[in-house]
């Protein structure tokens, strides 16, 4: 478990900076919807970037402005301070427009703070909708990524390799779909703070590292004790790396046993197609991901993925949380609420910063009596 | 059988003891920097209303900010729930209850059998909260007390341009600035806070009855604004002191908890 979380408790972990050493070459990128196996095929470190260690967003604040998502801004001020350095590229999407905004802001701050713009900067569309005309539009815009890649850093991206790193890549969602049924079951051998580590460390290592590990630590937790006696939460809505939120929620007596996050579930809920053209197999596994409120008209599937796992983990109650002005997740979360409350299944809305914890006094306050209220829940025999 | 409740708030601490259900005696007094101090004095000076001492207190609980900090509790328990109990205690028909504390606006729904189904609170902001009517106060340099009196004057209110409890303390200076008069600008900062809890209480959704509880329940001004905002009655608790709703439920819990309860 050490290992995880050394992986995601600094932004240059040892296995970057090992890499790096090589000679190798380290690409960061946004969001989930960047199929981070062509950067795996081009032989370049994938790496998630994170907002996680920012102590304050002074810089963040400058190109963003007040009333936005403070997830991008504090990437924003961690690339202003040059703790992205290391990144030799970066891939920017809209994942939603807080986040597209970051390639503006970003950009327009490398003109003020030198050297904090990698010299491979790149925008990648990512449509809203699932449709023909969509994946057509995201086919020619992954292709474009693909040639820019090979462009800038030499690489000859072919079917062959691709092939190879998707095998790689669904291998690691096989073996989190082994750790997300020994997380869900009736007394799981690790902790939810455990889990967001061990899920999150797969963003910022080698896939090949990770693979290893994930096995290693999976043929552990097969035999470990299981934690029982907590009220079983799942935890929903924006994106979430930050361990000490959930800490938070564990040490009032809750236990994550779910999420549908970002940096959670959402990485490995779907497998690429292997018998398919590589290119074609990877977009529409990626643009077919409705997980992500950022997907119209979708809403009615991601409420009943949401209610299978519910049921299939007996969660005890939802916690729906979004990052202040994430208007996605706020409003998807009210919505979500009101139709989970209507079958009895207990929610808990809670709005909150990204970046380090604050307020923890009043979110401690809510959720602890959210937890006295699944306490007296009456479960039907 | 006597139990204790215990509520150190942000800027009051409360305490009641109750015998048998009954309210032999109670303390709301200013709170401490260090919630252990303000238990102290509000636990010591309950006792001492009553000549009981700290022995003969079979079980006590302890609720508020300062909760998991009074050490001589047998158990603590969110504020949240607390509320809910005492305002059920000082009003059994209640179905929403609305507690305005000092840092935080909470609104709570109970079913038919008094447990609470559903809670909101304000987000991080002062405003719609007691700190906002504190602040306006000292700004406009009346008690805080004398709120709700002036308000009921009021011929004109003021509206104020935000609900940021610093900007509207701005706003509040300014109008002083203009001479308007203290009662119209009374009227705008208890419409200010009524619009606000307004917000929370509307998106949790209204049952009747109706009650407030916490020290803002005692502005009949907020609370006049508040009925016309949401075009409901707000019925008056009449049983005891609103403010000492947290108090009075986590003594309620006490002696839950004496009689082989959990809670």
């Amino acid at each position: 478990m050490n290992r995880f979380v050394e992986a995601v408790s600094t932004l240059e972990n040892r296995y970057i900076k090992d890499w790096k050493s090589r000679g190798g070459r380290v690409v960061g990128y946004t969001c989930s919807y960047v199929p981070d196996e062509i950067l795996h095929a081009a032989g370049l470190f994938p790496f998630r970037v994170r907002g996680f260690s920012a102590a304050d967003t002074t810089i963040g604040d400058t190109y963003f402005g007040p009333f936005i998502c403070s997830l991008p801004k504090c990437m924003l001020q961690l690339a202003g301070e040059g703790n992205f350095n290391f990144l030799d590229g970066i891939i920017i999407t809209p994942g939603c427009d807080s986040m597209r905004r970051l390639d503006e802001c970003w950009r327009k701050a490398g003109e003020d703070i030198e050297g904090i713009v990698p010299g491979f900067f790149f925008h990648f569309g990512v449509p809203h909708k699932f449709t023909d005309y969509t994946l057509k539009w995201f086919t020619e815009e992954t292709k474009r990524l693909i040639n820019a890649l090979n462009s800038h850093f030499g690489a000859d991206i072919n079917n062959e390799q691709l092939s190879e790193s998707i095998r790689l890549y669904n291998r690691t969602r096989v073996l989190l779909a082994r750790f997300d049924s020994l997380r869900t079951r009736k007394d799981p051998p690790f902790t939810g703070i455990e889990a967001l580590a061990v899920v999150l460390a797969g963003t910022a290592l080698p896939k090949e590292i990770y693979n290893a590990m994930l096995e290693e630590y999976l043929a552990e937790m097969n035999d470990a004790p299981g934690i029982a006696g907590r009220s079983r939460i799942m935890l929903v809505g924006s994106a979430n790396d930050d361990l000490e939120l959930v800490r938070i929620i564990e040490g009032s007596g809750g236990l994550v046993a779910a999420d549908n996050l970002c940096f959670g579930s959402r990485l490995y809920s779907d497998s690429v197609d292997e018998n398919s053209e590589p290119v074609e197999a990877l977009v529409t596994r990626y643009l077919s991901h409705n997980e992500c409120p950022r997907m119209y008209g979708d809403y009615k599937n991601r409420l009943l993925s949401l209610k299978e796992k519910i049921e299939s983990a007996a969660i005890d109650g939802v916690i729906l949380q979004n990052i202040r002005f994430c208007d996605l997740h706020g409003s998807e979360n009210g919505l979500f609420e009101r139709d989970l409350e209507k079958e009895g299944i207990p929610c808990m809305r809670l709005e909150r910063e990204y970046g380090p914890l604050v307020e923890t006094g009043r979110m401690k306050m809510r959720i602890d009596a959210f937890l006295e209220r699944l306490g007296r829940r009456v479960v039907a025999p | 059988m006597i139990t204790a409740g215990i509520d150190v708030g942000s800027l009051t601490s409360k305490a009641v003891i109750m015998k048998d259900g009954k309210i032999l005696s109670s303390i709301i007094l200013k709170s401490k920097p260090r919630p252990w101090e303000s238990a102290d004095l509000a636990i010591n000076g309950v006792l001492e209303k009553t000549g009981l001492s700290m022995k003969d207190i079979n079980c006590c609980v302890g609720t508020g900010y300062g909760r998991d900090k009074i050490p001589f509790i047998h158990q603590a328990r969110s504020e949240i729930a607390c509320h809910a109990k005492g305002a059920r205690w000082l009003m059994p028909s209640a179905r929403t209850v609305i507690d305005i504390g000092g840092q935080d606006c909470k609104v709570m729904k109970l079913d038919e059998k008094g447990e609470m189904v559903k809670f909101i609170t304000n987000d991080k902001c002062a405003s719609g909260t007691g700190r906002f009517l504190e602040v306006m106060a000292k700004a406009m340099g009346v008690e805080l007390s004398e709120l709700g009196e002036l308000s009921a004057r009021s011929k004109n209110p003021v509206t104020l341009a935000s609900a940021c409890t610093v900007w509207a303390q701005a706003d509040v200076i300014q109008h002083l600035n203009e001479m308007i008069p203290i009662e119209d600008i009374a009227a705008g900062i208890n419409n200010a806070m009524a619009s606000r809890v307004a917000t929370l209480v509307s998106s949790i959704g209204i049952e009747k009855e109706v009650c407030m509880t916490g020290g803002v329940a005692k502005n009949s001004g907020v609370v006049s604004s508040l009925e016309k905002t949401l075009g409901i009655r707000i019925k008056k608790i009449r049983r005891d002191d609103p403010q000492l709703a947290g108090a009075i439920g986590a003594a309620n819990y006490a002696e839950t908890l004496l009689n082989g309860g959990k809670i």
